[in-house]
């Protein structure tokens, strides 16, 4: 059972932090509800109101510039991202990614700003924008930030927004000449095991530089500028890249990693390793493509 | 202090005006203010499928759906596929496949599917079991409902 | 699906698969669960659960949550004087809500009653429990070791089933009860074999998810009980009722909507006692539905370590087989002193052994209790069982399938003494499930195959009742205790009806399940309600046509009258076929009255030999391991659904489809898992069972031998094809890589310890 709150639907961010004010701070942001409510539902929450966000204008809309820069309002659906233009065409990996978040129907009503402001250490876009230098905006009654991934999820289940601030979007970069970016996942049961989003820049048929970033094994999706530094070098070939990988698999196998019902540190480490070669063999191809 | 709001929807095509607490689900409305008793409710966690609704044509887990978001909008339930008695070529290939045994997880499944083939009238068996991949079933073994929604999308050809 | 029949013929519609009846309320949503019910006044029930494995209760303070606004009654054990607060099967250890200790985590402490669900679970928030905790066990090993705390101080009471009074020892406080099955000269067997092998197997505490949780609902009037449940066994349920409340059997109703799946999880008494006891105390109708998470807790699988060791002649031969099997059977005995025995019978099985010693121990644990579940002891001793099968044919160089032909009991040959001999043709099963898996074109690289067997002493008991009602238009009512759990139970039975009384399926009407108006049946579980309560329908139809034919010889009497006689859909008189409504009409002298048949079942004539029938299994896979994360993709997966006669072959397909991907999710992932006297994955996202995408290429064979004690040879299904699936996911895994899983679910990180081990032994 929900626990009794009231319900405040404001129709622009001016009322939104209104609503906030009014409500005192007993108050949570809400959008999809998929995280929030299944929270609340098992007693670990309890709000007075719910400020639903839904309806502000600012927080929605996925846009592109042209040089295929994203922004993705903090409303915007899982759903809505999987099947935008925009996405597939610029950020194919995240298009691909959000098609396996959840179920078809936590897609349909959870958002991006939701999953990211929830901070759950198994996230899968938080893992991947990450890789991809993704950067989102804020806004509060005191003003607009912009930080990185990593600036914004700070632990697990904890971000460093303040409760009254709430995410308007998400900035992913356009990608350079050579660029590519791509995700691997395994999950056995409905959390991932192991997660590795990478990002690629190949010049002249080498890996010139390289984000790392692995998700599920620690207890917030962290970026391994060692394994990045590791992969720049290799040339973008197939078999190559696969007799080169070792560095930077090297570096995967020393993450402390935190042992779960998909397996021991040492598995989880392992599958890191193995993702990691599914991904940037994916980006390398990718990168091909904007070259 | 126990607010309530007014809310307006169409369910299955007719006009509903209630009264509720924020908290309700829409799954709480559905079966226990309006007495469509269809829609059930399992694992009460969005991962089995069988409160699956549409609103506004997505599918939704109506137990975690809060009865305010569907203000306004269009939901159908398994109560609202048959017309005037006749069945749709889903609900009667589900028939022809014995693609149910408890039925627990039917109405959902059915919706999930209803909605699987609005957007894909002809879905190839792969197509089909990814649409489908988060509604649980505990009896069939799924094969026979891969049949019926195949079977259904013939049908319809 | 392919069928091979070698049964005689069968009067339509019996062996047709005519849609379910069950069909339209099912897909429009008009079906009627026991969570769907509303009754005038109803209130709803919410409970307070234990947060520690073991503890005692110094106090509950409740003062609060009785004066919080819209609850009705709040109740404790110490509310409820003059009840029988323990229940049970085997044994009555059960208390139907905490007395004075709770024995696992997530035991019920305290209920309340409010007006509606979300004022009750206000109503818990209030409650203070002053909890002194003990030490807990949570394995067999912690709960068997020395100055293991005890879960049970005293020993339980009788059960309210008789039977099991010598296997409820006390040799050790936490074992429940030890059950020894043996027969031939075991030391004999071992000393003078080729091979003798030797292994421990482990298989999960697994959660059958049915998909309605456990929901009840009780009304009292004039000191009589009406409750409604997501019960399999009405009759059952009534008797514990009866007990716990001091009532009459007859003051005791039972009722049964549809179930939202059962697979032995709803098999005896659950939450109907608590139910009845709120609403005693509330003196209103209460309703307790439960969720997932609850229901988790309420009953699961046992969990199992069988330790087993096999001799073998040279040629493969088994000598003797010794076992000894733990079942964790949580904090109450609940059914599983029954799952031990059968775990021990079933380790016979489908094989000639000469010698077999089998102990097995049921053991009490602090956690969620364990009872029936879908296998029933099979899917846990199978596992060993068939994976040593495949070692033998491994280390004696014999083809698997070979080591099992030359293992396998005959029909009509008794697996062991004093059973019924086994009644189908095992060795053929064996050949089609090969032949559907091309067992002769070696597989590819890295993909392995394999083919088991198990052989199930099934049907539970025989005692069944059925009333069959024979209207003057010649319409049929059928009044049986058999539940539709969705079997298909209201299809397969109204056949059977059908097809006895020669009248057109449209005209037979089934009622199911409700304790005051059919008569009695023992259960619906153990795959054998279109075998035995078909036997009893038969033996109604049997008896109504004999009054009905006295009838004909009373009605139409006359000097030069010519005699009636009995034909299949009514009574010849002279060149007159007379329908049997026209004979009631006759008989009553109007266009009114009926004629009532009694069938009855009991252990003697047909159905005198146990197991009434053995429900075998047959099931081959062919699987892919991907070395590199330790994945399984079973790609292809056979079942023989050897049913005798299959009354309805698209239901028993469907059973049979059914019970081996359940198989699969039990062997692949499911299993639950305590930490810290927790169970740390009871809930959906945690607890994986399978999903469309996990189906593998599926195939099965119908297969009608008309071998089984049922109506045309008829025998169960629904159970046989799950018993094998993880002992073949093993051995094809085996094949496919040279890695040995003796540890259910086989999950990625289990397979590739195993791969490593293997490289280990390897020298690699």
């Amino acid at each position: 059972m929900i626990p009794r709150f009231a319900h405040r639907r404001p129709r622009s961010l001016a009322d939104a932090f209104a609503a906030f004010d009014a409500a005192g701070g007993d108050c949570a942001w809400y959008a999809g509800g998929t995280e929030l409510l299944a929270v609340m539902k098992m007693g670990f929450a309890q709000f007075g109101t719910l400020i639903d966000l839904k309806s502000v204008p600012e927080l929605g809309g996925i846009s592109a510039d042209a040089d295929g820069a994203l922004r993705i309002g903090a409303t915007v659906t899982h759903r809505e991202i999987e099947r935008s233009p925009h996405v597939l065409r610029h950020l194919p990996g995240l298009a691909a990614l959000e098609r396996e978040v959840a179920n078809i129907r936590v897609r349909n009503t959870g958002t991006l700003g939701g999953n990211l402001a929830f901070a759950e250490p198994h996230s899968d876009p938080a893992t991947f924008l990450l890789a991809c230098d993704a950067r989102v905006e804020l806004a509060g009654p005191a003003g607009a930030r912009e930080m990185a991934i990593d600036e914004l999820i700070v632990g697990p289940l904890t971000t460093s927004r303040e409760a009254d601030e709430l995410l308007v979007a998400i900035r992913v970069p356009a990608p350079a000449a050579g660029e590519g970016r791509a995700y691997a996942k395994l999950a056995f049961f409905e959390r991932p095991a192991a997660s590795v989003g990478v990002r690629v820049r190949v010049v002249d048929g080498a890996i010139a530089d390289a984000t790392v970033a692995v998700g599920s094994l620690t207890d917030l999706p962290i970026v391994l500028p060692a394994a990045g530094a590791a992969l720049a070098g290799l040339p973008a070939e197939p078999a190559a890249l696969d007799a080169g990988l070792g560095a930077a698999i090297a570096v995967l196998g020393e993450i402390d990693a935190i042992p779960d019902h998909n397996g021991s540190a040492d598995y989880k480490r392992h599958l890191a390793g193995i993702l990691l070669g599914r991904a940037v063999t994916q980006a390398v191809e990718e990168a091909r493509a904007h070259a | 202090m126990r607010e309530t709001v007014e809310i307006s929807l169409q369910v299955n095509e007719r006009a509903q005006s209630l009264r509720i607490e924020p908290r309700e689900t829409l799954a709480d409305v559905l079966r226990d203010r309006l007495g469509l008793t269809g829609t059930k409710v399992s694992c009460d966690a969005q991962v089995c499928g069988a409160c699956t609704v549409l609103v506004d044509g997505r599918t939704v887990s109506a137990c975690t759906f809060l009865a305010v978001d569907a203000d306004g909008g269009a939901v159908r339930t398994v109560e609202g596929l048959a017309r005037d008695g006749v069945l749709t070529p889903l609900q009667q290939a589900f028939i022809d496949e014995a693609a149910f045994q408890c039925g627990f997880c039917t109405p959902g499944m059915l919706m999930a599917a209803t909605a699987l083939l609005e957007e894909n009238p002809h879905p190839t068996e792969d197509e089909v079991k990814e649409g489908l991949d988060g509604n649980l079933c505990r009896c069939t073994g799924y094969a026979p409902i891969v049949a019926a929604v195949l079977r259904a999308a013939e049908a319809g050809r | 699906m392919k069928r091979v029949i070698e049964r005689g013929p069968a009067p339509e519609p019996i062996g047709i698969s005519v849609p379910r009846r069950d069909g339209i309320e099912k897909v429009t949503g008009a079906a009627s669960f026991t969570t769907d019910l509303t009754l005038p006044g109803l209130a709803h029930a919410r409970l307070l659960r234990s947060p520690y494995a073991h503890a005692r209760i110094r106090s509950i303070d409740a003062e609060a949550a009785r004066r919080h606004p819209g609850v009705i009654a709040v109740v404790t054990a110490a509310d409820l004087p003059g009840v029988q607060l323990e229940y049970g099967h085997a044994v009555a250890d059960h208390p139907l809500i905490a007395t004075g200790k709770v024995r696992f985590a997530g035991e019920v402490v305290v209920g309340v009653v409010a007006e509606d669900a979300a004022t009750a679970d206000e109503a818990l928030r209030l409650i203070e429990v002053d909890y002194d905790p003990l030490p807990y066990a949570t394995t067999v090993e912690e709960a068997l070791a020395p100055g293991a705390p005890v879960l049970h101080e005293k020993a339980g009471r009788q059960g309210a089933h008789r039977g099991f009074e010598e296997d409820i020892t006390r040799d050790h406080p936490n074992v429940c009860s030890t059950f020894r099955q043996a027969w031939g000269e075991i030391e004999d067997a071992f000393t003078g074999a080729h091979l003798v092998l030797e292994g421990t197997w482990h298989y999960p505490m697994c959660y059958a998810f049915a998909m309605e949780p456990y929901t009840s609902v009780a009304e009292w009037k004039d000191g009589e009980l009406t409750v409604w449940s997501s019960a399999q066994h009405p009759y059952m349920v009534r008797d514990d009722l009866a007990h716990v409340f001091h009532l009459p059997l007859s003051a005791v109703r039972v009722i049964v909507p549809y179930v939202g799946g059962g697979y032995g999880s709803k098999s005896y008494t659950k939450i109907e006692p608590l139910t009845a006891a709120l609403a005693l105390k509330a003196g209103r109708p209460v309703r307790l539905a439960l969720n997932v998470d609850d229901a988790i807790l309420t009953t699961r699988g046992d969990g199992a370590t069988v330790q087993l060791r096999s001799a073998f002649d040279r040629d493969g031969r088994l000598l003797g087989r010794q076992a000894t099997v733990r079942l964790d059977s949580g904090a109450y005995a609940e059914n599983s002193p029954l799952v031990g025995r059968k775990a021990a019978n079933r380790l016979g099985g489908p094989y000639r052994i000469p010698a077999l010693e089998v102990t097995c121990q049921v053991v009490y644990t602090n956690t969620a209790p364990a009872s029936s579940f879908r296998g029933f002891g099979a899917p846990q001793v199978v596992f060993a069982a068939e994976s040593q099968m495949d070692e033998a044919a491994e280390a004696l160089g014999l083809d698997p399938l070979e080591i099992r032909r030359r293992n396998l009991v005959e029909r009509g040959e008794r697996p062991w003494p004093k059973v019924r001999g086994l009644d189908a043709k095992l060795a053929d099963d064996l050949a089609l499930a090969a032949a559907e898996l091309d067992w002769s074109t070696p597989p590819a690289p890295g993909v392995g195959r394999a083919v088991c067997v198990s052989a199930s002493d099934a049907g539970s008991e025989p005692v069944t009742t059925a009333t069959l009602r024979v209207h003057p238009d010649g319409s049929v009512t059928v009044l049986c205790g058999s539940t539709e759990i969705g079997q298909g139970s209201a299809t397969a039975l109204a056949q059977i009806a059908a097809g006895e009384m020669g009248v057109p399926l449209e005209k037979v009407r089934l009622v199911q399940s409700d304790t005051a108006a059919v008569t009695y049946d023992r259960s619906t579980g153990a795959s054998r309600t279109t075998t035995l309560m078909g036997l009893a329908i038969r033996n109604a139809a049997r008896d109504v046509k004999a009054q009905l034919l006295e009838w004909a010889r009373e009605s139409w009497a006359g000097e030069d009258a010519p005699e009636p006689v009995l034909e299949h859909a009514g009574i010849r008189v002279g060149d007159r076929l007379a329908g049997w409504g026209e004979v009631v009409r006759a008989w009553f002298a109007g266009d009114y009255g009926e004629a009532i048949g009694r069938g009855y079942l009991r252990k003697a004539g047909e159905t005198a030999e146990m197991p009434p029938f053995w429900e075998v299994g047959c099931v081959g896979v062919e699987v892919r391991v991907d070395e590199s994360t330790g994945e399984i993709h079973v790609e292809k997966l056979v079942t023989i659904g050897d049913v005798g006669c299959a009354v309805n072959p698209q239901l028993a397909e469907a059973q049979d489809v059914g019970a081996a991907i359940m198989g699969l999710g039990m062997a692949m992932r499911e299993e639950l898992i305590y930490e810290d006297g927790n169970l740390v994955n009871g809930n959906l996202y945690d607890y994986r069972v399978p999903r469309f995408t996990d189906l593998p290429e599926l195939r099965t064979v119908l297969v009608e031998r008309g071998d089984g004690v049922g109506v045309y040879g008829a025998k169960g299904g629904g159970e046989g094809a799950l018993n094998p699936v993880a002992s073949a996911i093993a051995n094809a895994v085996r094949r496919a890589t040279g890695a040995r899983l003796r540890e259910a679910p086989f999950t990625p990180e289990r397979v590739w310890e195993a791969l490593r081990e293997r490289d280990a032994a390897n020298g690699r």
